[in-house]
């Protein structure tokens, strides 16, 4: 692997390996950039990933300590792990489901298509979906998205028959949906075995993730190093303002110091806004990039939560991969339903230890064991739909510090009432195709630890209004770039991950340009 | 019988070994066995799946023991809830029977102790390959070929959706 030195003033450094960091590390490198690339977690391999949901949540998970507050569930459910991303090479791709949906053009809009709606901060994005639409189809065709690029749907599974004829009952239109998991070879990688694994790691190998993809080729260009088990801890600016360089600790423990030509931050939305808050200076005295107040305000983690049906027959939803299937009806904002945005209901199954930790945390009895009972009679949905901007929604710094002397962060969340209204007429719809399918009962269970992680360090036109402008570039440090779901300026209602690789590889075009022209 | 067979990942270890008999405690590393059978009847109350044998719920409490022994503020915390439940009324909770069990957990569920307790006997109750084989999860597949050959498709009591949808 190429080493660069760590007075090196020439490379990009970028902090996390996950969709955004591992994606611009391949799309820089070709390009011909040298890239230095952080990464707070091991270099593992398929070989150590494990078949067992628990066995890998720990052996992927980020599990240092944040704080939750505010009326969410989560802060009740889940005090301590209040948001769920990874902490290995390949980030929370090595952990995510593969679904891959586009961002519409009026959640692109949302301000002035969802009008003023009190207690949220609506913007529209700094871009349009036509300036974005080339860059989901180079994501799409990298990632190998079911039926984009000439590939097929995946095929039906068990827990999707039930969601298709429920659906279909109620005259929805349900499909196997798009994910980045191969039905078919494609791209040297492998079609899917049906293993039901890929988010403990996938051994198989047959989902895209930076892991398997775009790291091994970023390395092979020879311009890049990565460098795992290094965690950033602060990142300086020169006399100028402009970011020169990542403090950062080892597996060993030291601290180093890697120059840089320019700063990515890559570290899933919570911390990326908590190294922005930590870096404070003279010049910066709120934190990195924060003279208007807003990194770590404007938290979204969407609207997500589940519901889980007991059927007469035998269901067997661990079979196969997990979200092949969804409902697309509630994706377009319509007034008419009495709140703005829209959702989408997207096939879920869990096994059963993850089943019986979050159908419904603390609850226990005789009537939480007859259902569990019937676990392979279970079938399952999940929502993803857009919750509301708020600026009291944000990711701030507490008192307490983590072994690498950082601050821990809380994430604060109080739901907006648009939030609750979809929540609600998401239960129905989801609980109405469960009953049109024939269930005997259906548990609304709520969310997880957010997973959606975004919006907290966003882009804005105004530099008043968020953190970052179109390209991911901080308003107030020209050579300081976001790159990951921190820089959504709304949320939409779509899984992420397929507009944040769609948002890195226009911004290494960027990176690039300017680099060329002399101006970065 | 459900005709499956439950598999956890060859690469993690085997479940914990535990006796038929009352010496099941002598395995214990810090707990002593009245806690240990305390928090076991707490185990069976709060999770009571009368078809599972005594073992797997034992099994959970080895596990309380060993999280007991890798952290001081858990071993505080079980005998803390060990304390409550036994207070509660004038019997020892293991000698209660189910309905009054039930109404002093009810009145516990608030505390930081029956938390752990009953978050943990999730944690490890449903963790356990011998509850997979009961309850119809089949677990690891990735080295039996995952389910591609083995059912994934192979729901048959609703309408098949049409190929390609």
């Amino acid at each position: 692997m190429t080493q660069y030195e760590l007075d090196d003033a020439g490379v990009v450094v970028i902090i996390g390996s996950g969709a955004g960091g591992g994606t611009l590390a391949h799309e820089l490198t070709r390009r011909g950039v040298d890239v230095v690339l952080l990464e707070a977690g091991k270099h593992l391999t398929a070989e150590d990933f494990v078949n067992d949901e628990w066995g890998g949540y720990e052996m992927l998970s980020w599990l240092d300590k944040r704080t939750a507050s505010g009326d969410w569930r989560v802060a009740r459910d889940h005090p301590v792990t209040p948001s769920w991303s990874c902490q290995v090479v390949g980030g929370t791709t090595t952990h995510w489901s593969g679904c891959c949906y586009r961002l519409i053009a009026d959640e692109m809009r949302a301000r002035t298509v969802y009008g003023d709606i009190s207690g949220a901060s609506l913007i529209d994005w700094p871009l349009t979906l036509d300036e974005l639409e080339p860059y989901y189809d180079l994501a799409e065709a990298k990632m190998g998205v079911t039926r984009t690029n000439g590939l097929p749907g995946l095929p039906a599974n068990n827990n999707f028959k039930v969601m298709y004829a429920g659906a279909t009952a109620l005259g929805l239109n349900a499909s196997t949906g798009r994910q980045a998991i191969n039905p078919i070879p494609y791209d040297g990688r492998p079609a899917t075995i049906q293993d039901g694994f890929t988010v403990t790691g996938d051994k198989v190998g047959s989902r895209w993730s930076t892991l398997n993809v775009e790291i091994p080729r970023a390395l092979a260009t020879g311009k890049l190093e990565l460098r795992q088990r290094s965690r950033a801890v602060f990142i300086e600016h020169d006399a100028a303002g402009k970011a020169s360089g990542v403090v950062y600790v080892d597996a060993a423990g030291t601290r180093h110091r890697q120059k840089a030509r320019a700063v990515v931050l890559a570290g899933n939305c919570v911390e990326s806004s908590r190294l922005l808050l930590h870096s404070a200076s003279g010049l910066f005295p709120h934190g990195l990039a924060n003279g208007h107040g807003t990194v770590g305000r404007y938290y979204l983690r969407h609207i997500i939560q589940t519901v889980w049906s007991v059927f007469d027959k035998l269901v067997n939803m661990h079979r196969g991969e997990i979200m092949t299937g969804m409902v697309d009806d509630f994706v377009r904002h319509d007034p008419a339903r009495g709140f703005a945005g829209g959702y989408y209901v997207e096939l879920n199954s869990m096994g059963l230890p993850t089943t019986a930790a979050f159908l419904d945390p603390g609850w226990w009895g005789r009537d939480f064991a007859g259902v569990i009972e019937q676990y392979a009679h279970m079938a399952g949905m999940l929502l993803s739909g857009e919750d509301m901007p708020q600026a009291g929604n944000r990711i701030t710094l507490t008192d307490e510090l983590d072994a690498f002397g950082v601050p821990v962060a809380n994430i604060h969340y109080d739901e907006h009432p648009n939030d609750l209204k979809m929540r609600s007429h998401g239960y129905k719809t989801m609980t109405a195709i469960h009953q049109a399918a024939g269930a005997k009962r259906s548990i609304e269970a709520p969310a997880y630890p957010a997973s959606h992680n975004l919006g907290s360090n966003r882009m804005s036109a105004r530099a008043e209004d968020g953190v970052l402008d179109g390209n991911g570039r901080a308003h107030e440090v020209p050579n300081l770039f976001i790159a990951d779901g921190s820089a959504f300026a709304t949320g939409g209602a779509c899984n992420p991950t397929l507009t944040i690789v769609a948002l890195s590889i226009r911004q290494a075009d960027f990176i690039a340009g300017q680099m060329a022209a002399g101006a970065l | 019988m459900n005709g499956i067979k439950a598999h956890k990942d060859p690469k993690l270890p085997p479940p914990i070994e535990v006796a038929e008999g009352p010496e099941w405690v002598e395995a214990l590393a810090l707990l002593d066995r009245d806690v240990a059978e305390t928090l076991l009847a707490a185990a069976r109350t709060l999770y009571p799946h009368d078809g599972l044998p005594e073992r797997v719920y034992r099994r959970v409490i080895l596990h309380f023991d060993r999280m007991a022994a890798h952290s001081p503020a858990a071993a505080q915390s079980f005998a803390e809830f060990v304390d409550r439940v036994d207070a509660a009324m004038p019997l020892p909770f293991r000698e209660l029977s189910e309905s009054y069990r039930v109404a002093v957990l009810k009145r516990l569920e608030a505390s930081t102790s029956f938390r752990l307790v009953q978050r943990s006997t999730v944690r490890f109750l449903y963790d356990d390959v011998e509850v997979w084989q009961a309850f119809g999860y089949e677990g690891a597949s990735v080295h039996l070929g995952g389910y591609v050959n083995r059912g994934f498709s192979d729901l048959n009591w609703l309408p098949e959706p049409p190929a390609g949808i």
